[in-house]
């Protein structure tokens, strides 16, 4: 019989399970990473003429920004437990308001991507009292929103591709590149500059973090939890209107329905960044490593000629298996 | 050598036996080399602070955590203690109801109780004429006036308790362990249940009663088993022992100090008191608080008697502007204020603890740190940008839990994983980085343990002596005895009396929650 209480030498159990800790838990916390690494090294050693190019890093990068763009505004939402499934329609509606404005008026690309970015506040702002003043579930109302924002899409473009009288100022904005990167690349950089500063080192990102951890808790600390629930909401459509305003300009042109399949893997980006980086939280860097990810894969089973069925069953279970792993991480450290 | 009053020549049925429980945790062991024996109608009282191993040993019977060594006999039958869990503990006739209800909302009655295990069926559907028939037979020998086919949801809880007990018997079980069963519960629905308690250990089950009210421990039990840092360190017939001889034995200190003593120890009720802090003129909240008026002075500690239902926490919250007030006054030294959100109040220096600490006074997912300077966040600006330095809050996170002597491991453990004391603490540095004028703490004590509450009473002290105003909530009314300068006894949403000095007793209280409107 042991007198007294025991400490860490005693413990029977830690002693066996100490020694392995080591390499599991780095791989367990660092998996998204590792296999991020891994996909790398293995497309790379099945093209290596192609996929280790900086041509093709280049073209990866610049596929991947309107995507990571709009995941980097999901991830605001959801530290919240907010939703936003709008933000797909978000992002047709966004590019085609710029460019309708520009065809049907001759209006200046400047003023035009304004007024859709004006768009974008006004949605934002809708979902977002309609959430945090009137208490709807965000599922529900940014779904509906979402139905809203495709009729309002289809009626301002007639469903039909507009091309016509689109200046090339506005076309060059994503066409154009700076030191073999393009444009679109600094633009994802720049916002994930902000919300990375404004989520993790900012009051307001500790705040959002807490609203997102217990609501109560965090109104009863004197957090304005309904103007910050808000704010992401704003932050969310205005990333996904950048988003749809590069595609649109990277065309010359709307077309209806760009945006609708950025919906699930926008998603997919943030949930698999989850399970990165910080395990278990939405987190922005982690959503950076979530989206280069599923481009690396998209683009590696391309380059290995894949069908598409093949690419959608890999990149959806890769989705399930990351957040299934992030699960059991969770599961085991409550014992 | 007494001998001991149990057990000796026991014929009774034993229905669980344990020998050299252990469970280890890194750099704990939860619970050491236990053993236990619990017959047929009994009713045991197990006890212990916080970590002194309950939780986890009631875990180890059920088979939520896996014993690392010992033995485990259920029913007559030896547990297999690798292949133990919860299904196999009710099949045995185990049955635990933990703090919280684990009710399906928006179901009926009868569902509740009999769609957890077997439901009758016909044709493989529920057959629910028959369900209500063999839920009522149950019901009526625990709560005849429960309705089977009421929704859940309209019940009190403890009517939901009593459904929660109905379920365990309707699943066969003889062996009941009740984890603070009474937690908002009123004082007549206490009793209801103790008697509840009672027939079951009459019809030849036993129930083991979790419980950090000693009050209700000396009321309900045969025996009693005490627990500290995983140890049995006492067992006794609850009939060969007191309060004071329970504290003593608890703690491991020789002085057991009740209620009344520490009244008059620390000369509680005869200090000087400042001038008027809060008044508060005609409050009113829909149904909740008609008419609430009373004043509280600087550097006083007043408390708030009364039922559950008498409206005292929802005071506290329209005091708050968590549910904010219709009509009334609110005024701080001599200036009214306006308070419609929690921000309002903590502006005009008022602090809320609340009730629930889980559920209203923690962010789970932060941990000590974030959760201790959240309300305070920007005072710890490294430059003139609105980013909080790290450095400066782990400083004065630190110099917190050593003033609070928080049990941690340090201030970015993650506070879901600290005992209900050291959270409660974690609360309560939250809002000494405030400074407030006004603080209330609603429950501060409940489910922490002795000599934590100790520590609540003294950091509340602290707060007077340094001429802040405290306002307490608490349903243990020696608890409002043994702080509490004067104490405002709410009835129905109204003040119905206010003790000052010497007339603060529990007997005192009592009589004015349920007597109502004598003169103060």
């Amino acid at each position: 019989m042991t007198a007294t209480r025991a400490h860490t030498s005693e413990a029977p159990s830690g002693a066996p399970r100490s020694s392995a800790p080591g390499v599991l838990d780095f791989a367990r916390r660092n998996g998204v990473l590792l296999a991020l690494a891994a996909t790398i090294v293995l497309f790379s050693a099945l093209r290596p003429e192609i996929f280790p190019t900086l041509d093709n890093v280049e073209t990866m990068l610049r596929q991947l920004a309107p995507l990571a763009i709009a995941a980097f505004g999901l991830t605001v939402v959801l530290v919240m437990n907010d939703f936003d499934l709008s933000l797909g329609a978000m992002i047709g509606l966004g590019g085609t308001t710029a460019i309708v404005l520009m065809s049907n008026t001759g209006m200046s690309f400047v003023l035009a991507i304004v007024l859709a970015l004006g768009v974008g506040v006004l949605v934002g702002l809708a979902n977002g009292f309609a959430v945090a003043w009137a208490g709807a579930s965000s599922f529900v109302i940014t779904l509906a929103m979402g139905t809203i924002l495709q009729g309002v899409e289809y009626q301002i473009s007639n469903q039909q591709p507009v091309f016509q009288n689109i200046p090339e100022s506005y076309k060059e904005l994503a066409n154009a590149s700076l030191f073999g990167l393009s444009s679109q690349v600094y633009v994802a950089l720049g916002i994930f500059v902000v919300l990375f500063v404004l989520l993790e080192r900012a009051e307001i990102g500790r705040y959002m973090y807490a609203i997102g951890g217990n609501i109560e808790a965090a109104r009863l600390s004197g957090i304005r939890v309904r103007e910050l629930r808000v704010l992401g909401f704003v932050i969310t459509a205005l990333c996904s209107t950048v988003a749809g305003i590069l595609l649109s300009s990277q065309a010359g042109q709307s077309s209806p329905d760009v945006g609708i399949p950025y919906l699930l893997p926008v998603f997919a980006a943030v949930f698999l960044g989850s399970t990165a980086i910080k395990v278990g939280k939405f987190n922005i860097l982690g959503t950076l490593v979530g989206a280069l990810f599923l481009q690396v894969i998209s683009t590696g089973l391309i380059l290995l000629e894949l069908k598409p069925a093949i690419v959608n069953i890999v990149q959806g279970g890769i989705l399930a298996g990351a957040v299934l792993l992030a699960r059991l991480d969770r599961a085991n450290a409550r014992g | 050598m007494p001998a001991a009053d149990v057990s000796q020549h026991d014929e009774r049925e034993v229905l669980a036996r344990a020998e050299g429980l252990r469970k280890a945790y890194p750099g704990l062991v939860a619970v050491d080399d236990v053993d236990f024996e619990i017959r047929a109608g009994e009713v045991v009282g197990l006890l212990g602070k916080n970590g002194a191993g309950k939780s986890t040993l009631i875990k180890l019977m059920v088979g939520v955590q896996r014993a690392d060594a010992g033995r485990l006999e259920l029913l007559g039958q030896e547990v297999d203690l690798n292949h133990h869990g919860a299904a196999n503990a009710r099949a045995l006739g185990l049955a635990v109801m933990f703090q919280e209800l684990e009710i399906f909302p928006g179901m009926s009655v009868a569902e509740n109780v009999g769609l957890a295990s077997r439901p009758p069926r016909r044709l493989g559907l529920v057959d629910y004429r028959r369900l209500h028939r063999t839920v009522r037979e149950v019901l009526d020998t625990v709560d005849p006036e429960i309705d089977s086919e009421a929704t859940i949801d309209t019940l009190s809880p403890a009517q939901q308790r009593a459904v929660m007990i109905a379920r365990a018997v309707y699943q066969g079980a003889r062996l009941l362990v009740l984890d603070e069963p009474t937690t908002s519960l009123t004082a007549r629905e206490i009793d209801a249940l103790h008697a509840l308690v009672r027939r079951l250990a009459e019809r030849g089950n036993a129930v083991v009663y979790v419980s950090h009210r000693l009050e209700e421990i000396m009321q309900v039990t045969d025996r009693v088993v005490v627990m500290r840092d995983g140890e049995v360190v006492g067992e006794m017939g609850t009939g060969r022992t007191t309060i004071r001889g329970l504290i003593a034995t608890i703690t491991g200190n020789e002085d057991g100090t009740t209620a009344a003593e520490r009244r008059v120890e620390k000369g509680v009720g005869t200090r000087p008191l400042g001038p008027v802090r809060l008044r508060v003129s005609e409050l009113r909240r829909r149904e909740v608080l008609h008419d609430v008026s009373f004043d509280v002075h600087a550097g006083e500690i007043l408390g708030i008697g009364g039922l559950v239902g008498s409206g005292r926490t929802e005071l506290l919250r329209a005091l708050f502007g968590a549910d904010p007030a219709d009509g009334g006054t609110i005024a701080v030294d001599g200036r009214e204020l306006r308070i419609s959100s929690p921000r309002d109040a903590i502006d005009a220096g008022i602090v809320l603890l609340p009730e629930d600490r889980r559920h209203q006074g923690l962010v789970d997912t932060f941990g000590i740190r974030e959760n201790v300077t959240l309300a305070t966040l920007p005072a710890f600006r490294a430059g003139r940008l609105p980013m909080p330095s790290k450095r400066s809050e782990r400083s004065a996170t630190v110099e917190l839990m050593e003033g609070l002597s928080m049990r941690a491991r340090g201030p970015e453990q993650l506070v879901a994983h600290l005992s209900g004391g050291t959270q409660q603490k974690v609360v309560i540095a939250k809002w000494m980085l405030r400074q407030g004028q006004l603080l209330m703490f609603d429950e501060p004590t409940q489910g922490i343990d002795v000599d934590a509450k100790a520590e609540v009473y003294a950091l509340m002290e602290r707060f007077a002596e340094g001429g802040a105003s405290v306002v307490l909530v608490s349903s243990e009314f020696s608890e409002l005895v043994a702080v509490c300068d004067r104490v405002v006894v709410l009835r129905e949403g109204t003040v119905v009396r206010t003790l000052a000095g010497a007339e603060v007793t529990e007997a005192a209280i009592t009589d004015a929650c349920y007597a109502g409107t004598a003169p103060a």
